[in-house]
């Protein structure tokens, strides 16, 4: 008789559950290198030309998956470049050649030895993420030993009936291969939870468990198995109690996520009809399609500091005004809010070089930069106004601590406007003027700013380590960077408060914004407009829609009663936990992808 | 043979791994590819081991996660900039959080 309900716990890579029958893979495990060596000029000459020549051939078949990406999986396309990147990277390409020119090995052997000393290497790194990328540099190697050898290719996954696979490692190209396939779900014996493998199972939404040792010796193909993405278990001949208790488990959460999807092109509406906007941030153009995609209201955050820092030089007001009329265009009708640079002088290309400094967050950044550095800022200035005509834009000013840098800001932007005029080019002359809401000064001032400003921007990353001289970084103080402190609650409470007497709307674009746990209490503290990493919005709008702002408010005020960082948080977690048990099961889980 | 332009002095930089998940991959492959655009010779160092700011799976296992301490030399034509340019990046966190 075999054992009923046996368990086997490995590490939870993608979220879902299915029930199904084997596959066991296996094949390309200890494959031999078929080792020689060269005894002619000729033979090494030869060998070079061999091996480059599979480089080459390994990067045509890279560029072509590449090319031939399926649209669900197009943004992570990153990881193909990454395996373009190893190829060509010293370690394994200089090195095999010199291998093969000093050693006079065959270009299959000298491949294989490099690739070990980057193995070697690898295995003393603590950080287990990069750790994990051991598994990249494999499928490279592999790759290249299959357009070597002719052999070991990937294998194709074709399969008549649904499959669970169950393999000792699967490569991403393996797991793209599975999008419109029958393949239910997977188990691998390798892998870590954020292994490129495990991050296209995510995009794909099939259930993954990785990190199962001997997942292909324990379970036999045939087998039915249950594969909890959710918690990395596999339950291998389950019992009618079993399975009907997982069945009904599977249906939960598949009901969660389609309602999250489904919801999220919905309004963040609470239910006593209080309307809230969700909204995406983003730093490059192509981000837009995800915004989109996750049913983002507008973009709430567009940072623009890529272009000055990627090129060599400054960016032309027309290559500026192109990007962002091309965000400005793919958004509308819905808002896109453009923040002025954000970087310090130090970081800057400019003709003078300024020092390095000792406090860069306390430095001459962001709107302090761009006030004394007004050419720069100028360009700037007329390539947002000039996208302004091409949809629905507001500009804000990061890091404002004053009145007078406010009014200094936007006199240049009224230059900048006559300029315009003067030129003929069209431009929303009504276009909204926000101020970042990140420095406690700016808090304090938040009633004379409302004065100076159409909008309010609280980006809590840096309003946070600002009001508690917290930096993150510093390992000897992260934990008490807290985004429940009484001090920030009391902060976002007198920002929305003055906002709202002057009525100028307040959306916060922190971290915090995006995570579930803090939802109730910013809504309840009156803030309106959410700004978040795309992936987090359907979430969040849920969350929201499952309030009503009175119960929010009360939320917000018993937050507020409580006068230690600690009586916050105990407060804030339970009660969420207690009202969206699914949202801390499941949702967590969704936002964080 | 054409008069050379002179090689600026080298450039020492001090740097700090600022996101949250340290010089994973795609940070590494930034900082390689960022560096392969310059004519400078740019080495990160870190606790005294040295690797070229070229070299992706060097930069890899230099293991540097985040709140690491890196020191940068740059020297070549282009020195400067190319330092400047890879401080920057590090400053923007790579572009993640």
């Amino acid at each position: 008789m075999t054992l009923k309900n046996l368990v086997l716990q490995g590490i939870p890579a993608s979220p879902g559950i299915v029930l199904g029958r084997v596959k066991v893979l296996r094949g390309r495990e200890g494959y031999q290198v078929p080792p020689r060596l060269l005894y002619t000029e000729e033979e090494v000459a030869g060998e070079l030309k061999r091996f480059r020549l599979a480089v080459e051939q390994t990067e045509e078949e890279l560029n072509r998956y590449k090319a031939e990406l399926p649209r669900e999986l197009k943004e992570h396309s990153h990881i193909l470049e990454l395996h373009l990147i190893m190829l060509r990277d010293p370690m394994l390409f200089q090195e095999t050649q010199r291998l093969i020119r000093e050693q006079h090995f065959n270009s299959e052997r000298a491949l294989h030895q490099a690739f070990q000393k980057v193995k070697e290497v690898f295995q003393n790194i603590k950080d287990p993420y990069i750790k994990g990328r051991i598994q990249d540099v494999e499928e490279v190697y592999r790759r290249l030993l299959g357009h070597l050898t002719g052999e070991g290719q990937s294998l194709m996954l074709s399969f008549s009936q649904p499959v669970i696979i169950v393999a000792p490692d699967l490569s991403p190209n393996e797991t793209t291969q599975m999008s419109g396939s029958p393949v239910l779900g997977f188990v691998t014996e390798r892998g870590g939870r954020t292994s490129h493998t495990a991050i296209i199972a995510q995009a794909l939404e099939i259930p993954a468990v990785v990190g199962l040792d001997n997942a292909t010796l324990e379970i036999a193909s045939g087998e039915l198995i249950i594969v909890d993405g959710l918690t990395g278990r596999v339950i291998l001949a389950p019992d009618a109690a079993t399975l009907k208790q997982y069945q009904a488990h599977k249906a939960e959460f598949e009901t969660f996520r389609a309602e999250v999807a489904q919801g999220s092109a919905f309004p963040a509406t609470t239910t006593d009809g209080h309307g809230n906007r969700v909204l995406a941030n983003i730093e490059l153009p192509e981000e837009v399609s995800l915004a989109l995609k996750y049913g983002g209201d507008g973009i709430g955050l567009y940072r623009t500091e890529f272009l000055y820092l990627r090129l060599r030089r400054l960016p032309s007001e027309e290559e500026l005004f192109d990007n962002y009329k091309q965000v400005a265009e793919a958004m509308a009708p819905r808002e896109v809010t453009i923040r002025t640079l954000d970087i310090g002088g130090d970081k800057f290309l400019t003709p003078f070089q300024y020092p390095s400094e000792m406090n860069p967050a306390l430095g001459l950044r962001a709107i302090r930069f761009s006030l004394k550095e007004q050419t720069i800022f100028r360009v700037q200035l007329k390539a947002i106004l000039r996208a302004s005509a091409f949809g629905r834009v507001r500009i804000m000013f990061p890091l404002i601590s004053s009145v007078g840098e406010m009014r200094e800001a936007r006199k240049l932007l009224a230059e900048a406007m006559e300029e315009l005029k003067s030129q003929g080019a069209p431009f929303d002359p009504q276009m909204p003027v926000g101020a970042m809401i990140e420095v406690p000064a700016a808090v304090t001032l938040a009633s004379l700013l409302a004065q100076e400003a159409d909008f309010f921007s609280i980006g809590t990353n840096d309003l946070i380590q600002y009001a508690l001289a917290i930096d993150r970084v510093n390992k000897q103080v992260a934990d008490m960077y807290q985004p429940l402190h009484p001090a920030v609650l009391r902060m976002i409470r007198d920002v929305v408060q003055a906002g709202r007497a002057a009525g100028v709307p307040v959306a916060i674009c922190g971290e915090m914004a995006g995570d579930p746990m803090y939802v109730t209490v910013l809504l309840g503290l009156g803030v309106e407009e959410f700004s978040m990493n795309a992936a987090a919005i359907p979430v969040i709008k849920r969350v929201i829609r499952m309030i009503s702002l009175a119960e929010a408010r009360e939320f917000a005020r018993q937050a507020l009663r409580r006068v230690t960082v600690e009586e916050v948080n105990e407060f804030v977690i339970n009660e969420m936990e207690r009202r969206f048990p699914e949202i801390f099961r499941f949702g967590r889980t969704l936002a964080t992808i | 043979m054409a008069p050379k332009k002179a090689a600026q002095p080298a450039v020492v930089k001090e740097l700090w791994v600022e996101n949250r998940l340290g010089v994973h991959a795609r940070p590494a492959a930034k900082i390689s590819s960022l560096a392969n655009q310059f004519d400078a010779e740019i080495t990160l160092e870190k606790d005294g081991r040295r690797v070229e700011a070229r070299n992706f799976l060097a930069l890899l296992t230099l293991d540097c996660p985040q709140g690491t301490r890196l020191v940068l030399r740059a020297g070549g034509v282009q020195a400067r900039e190319a330092a400047l340019a890879i401080a920057a990046l590090f400053a923007r966190k790579f572009g993640e959080t």
